[in-house]
């Protein structure tokens, strides 16, 4: 297929909550709470700082976290600050891209960390005033790899679809996903890694025009891995979603990625060496290490991902969407330059989304 | 082990199964980390602290290989009033 023939990535629209806090000033906030259920503070405070994670940007003031006492009021939450920082991605999104609101005609929305009907895309479509015949796919459960996986169900659509304007917007509000009173190992681990935020591609069928720059959608590829159901998820309880994630995680990435990725390049007559950008989803220190490993790469290659890491956290499936938007603000890729869009989450599974500028 | 450190490790046992859901039980000699992954042996670790008031540290963990080793460090840090323990119905193996 000519390369024009490929949906374009026009830009990366992406929005933080104004609520930031440093990796020592939640240590801080949690230690009190941590004090009423455990000895040994300081190794909780440890497992935090093991994450490498440098701050967060918070849906709500760090005081008001205290008073979310219940799913309802996480959830409500979510509804108001996830349209708020949805809207303002997408928004930015399509002011990169020269489009307006008015030229979009497919909106997928992907989140793991609240629940509403109508979906937020609902919300989204008065608030910006999409047309009516704005198409609309909301998305639930994907988890980390959801920001992936949408891009490429948006992109397998314009395909159907060339003359249209797709956004695929990510909202992840993982601190209203806090479960307080569970003083599990897996939660205190989850909590000092996840952060808040949003991330809108805009994208483009092939036969609109599309700025040279502009990296297409060549293939995508879903890899399900079966009976791995327990490998991470939420169990849903009174309380909202509690967190399930096994240390087996970067096992399973580093014995699958290299394999997956491999196969995934040779149908399209390419090699691993050939991949100039990687763009990792940001799991985790161990989560990049057993992805850089499993891929024998040099620690250059998913730097974006670490630096990521380091300064907003995982921000579940929007974390490869903020990769992939800085890579694209970076000016660093050049017409015929090959990248690799990958993530893995709940499924198990992975989703892989060949690039080529 | 002494009669006391059979008592901790069929308490940290009772504390694995009950409380962490671990129903792995290791044979006498084994090494925690051939049962356990690394999330689990770390709850194991947080648990046996905050039941013990004991702070087990990195020097700690490169001695303590087995279920005897920790209940011996158990016994020989934590406060007295701590480990006046009945024999447990999770008696170690």
């Amino acid at each position: 297929m000519s390369r024009n023939l490929h949906p374009a990535i026009l830009s990366v629209g992406r929005a933080l909550p104004p609520h930031y806090a440093d990796q020592d000033t939640l240590i801080t906030a949690l230690s009190t709470h941590w004090a009423r259920k455990h000895f040994n503070v300081e190794r909780l405070a440890a497992i935090h700082r093991a994450a490498q994670v440098g701050g967060r940007h918070l849906a709500l003031p760090l005081a008001e976290y205290a008073a979310l006492d219940s799913f309802g009021k996480c959830n409500d939450a979510f509804i108001r600050v996830g349209a708020e920082v949805g809207e303002a991605a997408v928004r930015a999104g399509l002011a990169a891209a020269g489009l307006s609101p008015a030229d979009v005609d497919h909106l997928w929305f992907v989140t793991v960390t609240g629940i509403s009907t109508p979906s937020l895309d609902a919300k989204l479509a008065n608030r910006l005033g999409l047309k009516p015949g704005v198409k609309r796919t909301p998305i639930f459960g994907l988890g980390c790899m959801a920001g992936a996986a949408g891009l490429a169900r948006a992109s397998d659509v314009l395909r159907a679809f060339p003359g249209e304007v797709a956004v695929m917007l990510s909202v992840e509000l993982c601190s209203l996903t806090l479960q307080r009173e569970d003083a599990s190992v897996t939660n205190v681990v989850a909590t000092g890694l996840f952060g808040d935020g949003a991330a809108a591609v805009v994208l483009s069928g092939g036969s609109r025009a599309a700025a040279a720059r502009a990296p297409r959608i060549v293939a995508t590829r879903s890899v399900f891995y079966p009976e791995t159901e327990w490998v991470m998820g939420w169990d849903v309880v009174d309380t909202g979603f509690k967190v399930v994630l096994s240390a087996k995680v970067p096992e399973v990435v580093e014995a699958h990625v290299g394999t997956d990725v491999d196969a995934f390049l040779a149908e399209h007559g390419l090699a691993r060496r050939e991949v100039r950008h990687w763009i990792a989803h940001t799991g985790g220190p161990k989560v990049l290490e057993a992805f850089r490993r499993g891929l024998d790469l040099p620690a250059a290659a998913i730097e974006r991902s670490w630096r990521s890491l380091r300064e907003i956290g995982n921000l579940s499936s929007a974390s490869v969407l903020f990769v992939l938007g800085d890579l694209l603000d970076s000016g660093e890729a050049r017409p015929g330059d090959v990248g690799v869009l990958a993530a893995m989450g709940p499924g198990f599974s992975a989703e892989l989304v060949l690039l080529r500028w | 082990m002494t009669e006391r450190e059979a008592l901790v490790a069929g308490e940290i046992l009772r504390i694995a199964r009950d409380e962490l859901g671990i129903e792995e039980r290791p044979v006498p000699g084994e090494a925690l980390a051939a049962k356990l992954d690394s999330l689990a042996l770390l709850g194991l670790v947080v648990a046996v602290e905050d039941r013990f008031h004991v702070v087990l540290t990195d020097d700690d963990a490169a001695g303590t290989r087995t279920l005897e080793d920790l209940a011996r460090l158990v016994v020989a840090r934590a406060p007295e009033e701590r480990l006046a323990l009945a024999p447990s119905t999770g008696a170690a193996p």
